[in-house]
């Protein structure tokens, strides 16, 4: 099954569903969810992807990650605004890691500072 | 040599020198397409305009249908042949060795052309009309297609491109369109080459069931690559005042491709 699911997203079992991204998510382990604890150091609201900039807390210290969003219009249509985050908020976020084990996901959901939330959060740890 | 005569010499020489400069402010003077009159065409919109009013309703902004392709029975799937089904195959082969990751022989910057970017899930499409085409306005790498609806026939040999050379006709509210050209460097789907002979069909229409969904029946054929014929359809979403959001990919390229062909991520 797991393989199956790398096979998917890597597109060889594409077709039914018409989503060709920008690029393949291949790269992200999209069955796993990991939920971080972090400050936001830069969010970027532009094509063909946002991404946010977090200093996520770790056992010594913290982890500088990289967080790779869908179009901006895509999630315009889900509430997220240029101003939906700033420099310095805390945050927790939850992402689809990068299968090589580097310091970066793709997105999921995120716990503003407000309580509010955006997207699938839960899951992860 | 008297003077004037030196002059307009001299003058002669400076031209024929600057051939690049000798052009500026002679534009080109195209002949009309073929099927087009001198004073007809998209080229001479003014005094048509009102009858654009006759045209459906697409305002608006347009997003992909996740997972709304076909029927909800099994996936239909291009069917390739001879070479172009070897070279899929190859490309399937690499793809399984290389833990499912894709390689890239191009920047993901680099759009995937027609008729893929007709079926982009993250960016939406607007379309345009004016007297004599429709031009379709594609968030995604900022790309912009032309069809032609002034009667005119394709281009002879056309070059071969990323959006090839589309043509349509209005069957009631129906534009129907017809593309050839398309570079045969791109794919017909992830992974799937085309031949030169490569031809796609387009039926795009409101859906009877809701005027907020539009429809685009895609035929595909290519005799040279594909068994038979290869039919989707995709629907898009509308956003009546949603806009497009530019895209600069060369501003934002976080995904550069490394020397084996692998997507990074900065």
């Amino acid at each position: 099954m797991k393989l199956l699911a790398k096979l998917a997203l890597a597109g060889i079992v594409l077709a039914p569903v018409p989503v060709l991204a920008h690029h393949s998510y291949a790269m992200f382990d999209m069955g796993k969810t990991v939920a971080l604890q972090a400050t936001v150091v830069r969010f970027k609201w532009q094509n063909p992807h946002a991404f946010i900039e977090i200093d996520a807390a770790a056992r010594n210290g913290s982890e500088r990650w990289s967080i790779e969003m869908t179009s901006p219009n895509n999630l315009a249509q889900e509430g997220w605004r240029r101003t939906s985050l700033k420099p310095g908020d805390r945050v927790t976020i939850w992402v689809h890691p990068l299968r090589s084990g580097a310091r970066g996901g793709s997105y999921a959901g995120v716990r503003l500072p407000n309580g509010s939330t955006l997207g699938e959060v839960g899951g992860g740890a | 040599m008297t003077r004037p005569l030196l002059r307009a010499a001299a003058l002669a020489l400076l031209v024929a020198a600057v051939p690049a400069s000798a052009q500026l402010g002679a534009a080109t003077q195209s002949p009309p397409p073929e099927g087009v009159a001198p004073d007809g065409g998209a080229g001479h919109a003014k005094g048509h305009y009102h009858e654009l009013d006759a045209l459906p309703d697409w305002g608006g902004i347009w997003f992909v249908q996740a997972g709304a392709s076909g029927g909800g029975a099994a996936p239909l799937i291009p069917k390739l042949k001879g070479e172009y089904l070897e070279r899929y195959q190859a490309w399937r082969g690499e793809v399984a060795a290389n833990d499912g990751v894709t390689r890239r022989t191009r920047s993901n910057c680099s759009p995937p052309g027609m008729p893929r970017i007709m079926r982009l899930g993250q960016y939406p499409y607007e379309f345009l009309f004016t007297p004599g085409r429709v031009t379709i306005n594609q968030e995604a790498w900022m790309q912009t297609r032309t069809i032609w609806t002034d009667g005119r026939a394709h281009k002879e040999d056309p070059d071969p491109t990323f959006m090839g050379d589309s043509i349509g006709h209005w069957e009631g509210d129906t534009l129907v369109v017809d593309t050839i050209g398309i570079s045969d460097e791109l794919d017909l789907d992830t992974g799937m080459p085309h031949s030169a002979q490569f031809r796609l069909t387009e039926r795009i229409h409101l859906s009877p069931d809701d005027p907020d969904v539009l429809v685009n029946e895609m035929r595909m054929e290519d005799p040279e690559a594909l068994e038979e014929p290869f039919e989707v359809t995709v629907r898009y979403r509308r956003d009546r005042h949603g806009s497009l959001i530019e895209f600069q990919c060369a501003e934002n390229d976080r995904n550069p491709i490394d020397e084996e062909g692998n997507t990074e991520f900065l």
